[in-house]
């Protein structure tokens, strides 16, 4: 065995015996809170059964683009329109952190729900445009950071 | 005939890496690369920039340089960067854990609790230990019957943008940059390695060029070239596939073992999830490499393993590259040292030839730095200092707001969002041609946010000179669509700005088909299988006259 | 009708595409009562909006159109080539094929009559097709028939088609007979909302009142000296109801055609859209939703009501219509029948081959016809799906379109030839096979 190697098991034996277990004493709260209050800021929560659920149901839209020929997505801006709500769902129902940004395309939707019928493979548009509003956090307009 | 610095020939991480701290340092550079940025092992990569927390075995200190080469790359390539949060969950063989499987997960809970030290010099979080309520309660999608996980974060980055990058600041810096150019021969003379003769693929044009010192960092066709050149390149070259699902199946990466015990992992990477990686040494020829179906089920079954809905999630594609592991012979391929080399071949009769075989995609940064440091050698020249860590790679200068954007230049924010990650800074300027032509706000590919005015930015701007090129520049039809609304589209797009004829943009939008072909064939199953219908339905067109 | 919601028929085709849709009028038209249940357009309305039929396999790439086989010599030769081919499948039958093209051309007047020689329509990536059956608005397009200058359309406000594609395409064939084609620049969808507008979108835009003489008109003073016909992107209206080429014709004093379409296709949904008119007036019970049930003979339910049938034909598609699934191995998800897959044109299918990876049942080259995505059911002559021992797997249950097995369509040419040939073929022996011997007047339901 090397020298280096020598130090370096020593050094995480000391770690193992000595200064993790007076770490753990001294961390304060739950593994879990530690955990979510350094990654909820960025978006990045937990997926729940749900999320996974609804992310599968529209695991199922191949591009085929005839709901589109039924939906007017009426009011939203002609950029929107075009990326449209295939986008909202397929972009955004992939997770979370930049769910907000899909909320123009989500809010414009009527709910008529003149595209369920039309999908090939059955992808419950309409539902998944109702869950993806009720994740998105509640409207406010935040500044805008520089262009 | 020109004369140059260093020639470097492959445009994976090390060559445009070490291209662009040569152009930084004042050396006039020629960078050859045969095909396109990044198409060996860089790009086919997990696409995470770590810190070497394996290394803390061994030598700390290379975790620590490891750590902060990871801060580096975040300062200069920002928006590149997008932290991944990984679980590392405790299984025991029975219901109830035995003490050796106890003492098992403390050991790592210890050993990545160290791995804290090091994380604040590339702003990552500490580590936790989690109980087995709290892991279910963070990710549902486990399997029962785990003791808890420890938890560490890491980066991801898209390697492909980051050789191009590499490529395109080393041009900035004055380098002669030449994609789909080979490099055809190394040329000798009286025991020294001159230059080379190089050849461009899609032209034919020719020509030789001379340097004192030449960089071989052709990765896997690096034997090759020495056998070309009568010398010995020795590596061990071994293959790691990938598999990538359609969606962010979590926002936590989950590491879990193989059926042979092998380390694997389930992460999400940009907006997609990535499942890898395989390990097996293969000899076979690098320019024709393809998963296999046995590679897949080992990738899915491993996953399973903790993960057992993930065999309802979609597979979109299937993706190979070959490591350039150093050689050792007798050894299992884990076994292997990520570490690197650089060879020199004066010994052989090829001074001024040095060949770098083995490293990371996270070290790229200090390994090209020490590469430059021996070319500068070879050149004879005084130099400025390395600077490859401070200065932005392009667009790295500021982090631009996708809403803002999205306001400013009245397209939508899920698109803008996309251009901002890949382009950052240079948002900008690739939204501004919409400006121009309101045209080109027009959504080329819905499922991964590509607007026509990026396919026109990177065509004119990135060294763009095949339709391929674009998979590699802004994700055009690698996603679940295959191609479907994208590929002709873009083919038009390029075709306009590249000057092709009809009978070039017909062949090229072929090519563009075939190679997403070739991913898609062992994934074949459930709704991909339906998309791919659609798509050769869609694409029939081409198999005509 | 017996009670309430619940129906009677002698017929029951399951799907809505155009294979489902020919079986239904070809049964009703042969006197049959008629139910069709599906569960959304299908794959219909994802075409190009032209029936191929057949290519001429013993064709060089060199050969002129004029020197080409027919469409029924074409298919014959392909069956003959392709012995696992639906065509070669129903044997003798193929005979018949001009029978359904016409067949169809009747029902649907949105389709030009077949003539015996293909149509050959220019395609958006810069191709031609030979096409055995295409709408009357693509018919001055044809290739082979064109006399004088082909203006081919670019409209500057949109960037989806691109006119220099399709023109150098038909350059390119002008040693095999295809007009010259020149490049006619109009400022058409020239607005922010129109240049970032879907095809539907556009098609709809031309549908208002006056546009289409406003195009014709622009199109009049930009014509090229010489042009003989104009060639539009497929954008030209939603419904044949707005006659959006004719207009522009009389407006701009010579012939227009639109080019065939990839996706998202306007004549494809004007496709659908006219199948679904024509299926309503020829009084053809519509049932919406997915259907679970056992076979012919036995009460089904299906979107909520309870049916019942004599016979049935299966339309339901291959992979996107959902007719044949793979979730591991091969399945036909409603009845179960065994799903065979081929692993090359020399071996024989086998319901064995349905659970072999994917990678196996391809082949590298992506232009090939691929094993996998021929997959589908086994039929005989009289196209009854067949079970594992070889025999109908009711003597009543008849399939048609692509949940046949033995053809992939996007490799061999021949498009939706096998989804008219089958419909019609099967429509007629499901209304023969439910008894019917006396014709019902029409629009009357049992």
């Amino acid at each position: 065995m090397s020298a280096s190697r020598v130090v370096a098991l020593s050094y995480l034996a000391w770690r193992a015996l000595v200064a993790h277990p007076w770490k753990r004493l001294a961390q304060r709260g739950t593994g879990a809170e530690r955990f979510v209050a350094s990654y909820a800021g960025e978006g990045l929560v937990p997926t729940r059964p749900e999320d996974r659920a609804i992310g599968e149901a529209a695991s199922a839209c191949i591009g085929c683009g005839l709901c589109e020929a039924g939906c007017a997505l009426s009011g939203a801006a002609a950029s929107v329109r075009d990326l449209g709500l295939r986008a909202a769902f397929r972009l955004y129902s992939r997770g979370t952190a930049e769910l907000p940004l899909a909320r123009t395309a989500l809010e414009a939707c009527a709910a008529c729900p003149g595209c369920d019928p039309l999908c090939p493979t059955g992808v419950p548009i309409t539902r998944i445009v109702r869950h993806l509003l009720s994740r998105l956090p509640p409207s406010y307009n935040p500044p805008p950071g520089p262009p | 005939m020109e004369a140059f610095d260093v020639i470097v020939i492959g445009g994976g991480v090390n060559g445009t890496g070490t291209a662009r701290d040569c152009a930084m340092r004042g050396l006039s550079v020629l960078l050859l690369e045969k095909s396109d940025f990044g198409v060996g092992a860089s790009g086919n990569s997990s696409g995470m920039i770590h810190g070497g927390i394996r290394y803390m075995l061994s030598d700390r200190k290379v975790t620590e340089r490891a750590c902060r080469d990871s801060g580096y790359i975040q300062r200069i390539a920002p928006h590149l960067l997008f932290r991944i949060p990984f679980l590392m969950p405790f299984t025991s063989r029975g219901e109830a854990a035995t003490l050796v499987e106890k003492a098992t997960w403390y050991a790592t809970e210890v050993y990545v609790g160290a791995y804290d030290l090091y994380q604040p010099l590339k702003r990552g979080k500490p580590s936790t230990r989690l109980t087995p309520e709290e892991l279910y309660a963070l990710e549902p999608a486990l399997r029962p019957g785990l003791g808890g996980a420890v938890t560490l974060d890491e980066w991801g980055i898209d390697a492909y943008r980051l050789c191009a990058l590499n490529a395109l600041s080393a041009e900035r810096h004055g380098a002669t940059v030449r994609n789909w150019t080979e490099a055809a021969a190394v040329l000798r003379e009286g025991g020294r390695a001159v230059g080379v003769r190089w050849r461009d693929v899609l032209t034919g044009e020719t020509g030789e060029a001379r340097a004192p010192a030449v960089f071989n960092a052709s990765g896997a066709w690096s034997p090759a070239l020495g056998r070309r050149t009568g010398v010995s390149v020795p590596m061990r070259p071994g293959k790691g596939t990938h598999l990538t699902l359609d969606r962010r199946f979590s926002n936590y990466g989950i590491i879990c073992n193989a059926v042979d015990g092998r380390q694997m992992f389930l992460m999400p990477h940009e907006n997609d999830s990535i499942i890898g990686t395989t390990d097996d040494d293969s000899y076979g020829d690098p320019d024709d490499l393809e998963p296999t179906s046995d590679e897949v089920e080992y990738l899915l079954e491993g996953v399973e393993s903790l993960v057992p809905g993930v065999r309802r999630a979609r597979v979109t594609r299937a993706w190979c590259g070959l490591r350039t592991t150093l050689y050792e012979y007798g050894k299992n391929e884990d076994e292997l040292s990520r570490e690197h080399q650089i060879y020199d071949h004066a010994a052989e009769g090829a001074a001024g030839l040095l060949s770098f075989v083995g490293g990371k995609l996270a070290s790229y940064r200090a390994q090209s730095q020490e590469a430059a440091d021996r070319i500068a050698a070879l050149a004879g020249k005084a130099v400025d200092r390395c600077r490859t860590h401070e200065e932005p790679l392009p667009g790295g200068e500021a982090l631009p707001d996708p809403a803002a954007l999205a306001a400013r230049y009245g397209v939508a924010a899920p698109a803008a969002a996309r251009i901002a990650y890949r382009h950052g800074a240079r948002a900008h300027e690739v939204l501004a041609l919409c400006d121009e032509d309101p045209r080109l706000k027009l959504a080329v590919c819905r499922d991964e946010g590509i607007l026509a005015a990026e396919i026109v930015h990177c065509a004119r701007h990135e060294k763009v000179r095949r339709l391929q090129d674009l998979r590699r520049r802004c994700k055009l039809a690698v996603g679940a669509c295959a191609g479907l609304d994208c590929a002709r589209l873009a083919a038009q797009l390029a075709a306009h700005e590249l000057g092709w004829s009809a009978d070039e943009a017909r062949a090229e939008l072929a090519d563009l088909l075939e190679l997403g072909w070739r991913e898609r064939r062992t994934i074949l199953d459930g709704h991909q299988l339906a998309q791919e219908e659609l798509v050769r339905a869609a694409h029939r067109g081409l198999g005509d006259l | 009708m017996t009670a309430a919601g619940s129906l009677q028929t002698d017929v029951l085709v399951v799907g809505g595409g155009l294979a489902g849709a020919l079986a239904a009028l070809a049964a009703r038209d042969a006197g049959a009562t008629v139910a069709l249940a599906r569960r959304s357009p299908g794959a219909t309305a994802l075409s190009s909006g032209a029936v191929s039929v057949a290519p001429d396999p013993t064709a060089l790439p060199s050969t002129t159109f004029a020197a080409r086989a027919g469409t029924v010599e074409s298919a014959r030769r392909l069956a003959a080539l392709q012995p696992g081919h639906p065509y070669a499948a129903a044997g003798v039958a193929l005979d018949r094929l001009w029978e359904s093209l016409e067949f169809a051309a009747r029902e649907l007047p949105l389709l030009a009559p077949p003539s015996p020689r293909p149509r050959w329509l220019a395609t958006p990536s810069g191709s031609a097709r030979p096409c055995g059956l295409c709408q009357r608005s693509m018919v001055a397009g044809d290739l082979a028939e064109a006399k004088g200058i082909l203006a081919v359309v670019a409209p500057r406000g949109h960037l989806w088609f691109d006119a220099g594609l399709v023109a150098g395409g038909v350059n390119r064939l002008a040693a095999l007979g295809a007009p010259r084609a020149v490049i006619a620049r109009l400022d058409l969808f020239m607005w922010e909302e129109a240049a970032l507008g879907r095809p539907h979108d556009l098609a709809r835009l031309l549908e208002a009142p006056g546009a289409a003489e406003a195009v014709g008109a622009m199109l009049r003073r930009s014509l090229p000296a010489g042009a003989a016909a104009a060639l539009f992107p497929p954008l030209l209206g939603l419904s044949t109801a707005a006659r959006v080429p004719e207009r522009i014709a009389h407006a701009a004093g010579i012939p227009v055609a639109e080019f065939l379409s990839d996706l998202p296709s306007v004549p494809g949904l004007r496709l659908a859209a006219a199948i679904d008119e024509r299926l309503a007036a020829a009084g053809v019970e519509l049932v919406r939703g997915e259907l679970a049930g056992r076979g012919p003979g036995e009460a089904v339910s299906a979107g909520g009501r309870e049916v019942r049938a004599r016979s049935w034909v299966l339309a339901s598609g291959r992979f996107v219509g959902g007719g044949i699934a793979r979730r591991g191995t091969l399945v036909e998800p409603l009845l179960g029948i065994p799903v065979l897959a081929s692993d090359g044109p020399f071996s024989q299918a086998g319901a064995h081959l349905a659970s072999r990876p994917a990678a196996s049942l391809t082949r590298r080259d992506s232009g090939s016809a691929q094993p996998l995505l021929s997959a589908g059911l086994k039929v005989d002559a009289d196209l009854r799906p067949l079970g594992l021992d070889g025999r109908p797997v009711h003597e009543r249950l008849f399939a048609a379109g692509a949940v046949i097995g033995g053809h992939d369509q996007a490799a061999d040419g021949t498009g939706l030839g096998v989804a008219v040939f089958t419909g019609y073929l099967a429509g007629r022996s499901a209304a023969a096979a439910g008894g019917r011997l006396v014709p019902a007047p029409r629009g009357v339901r049992a």
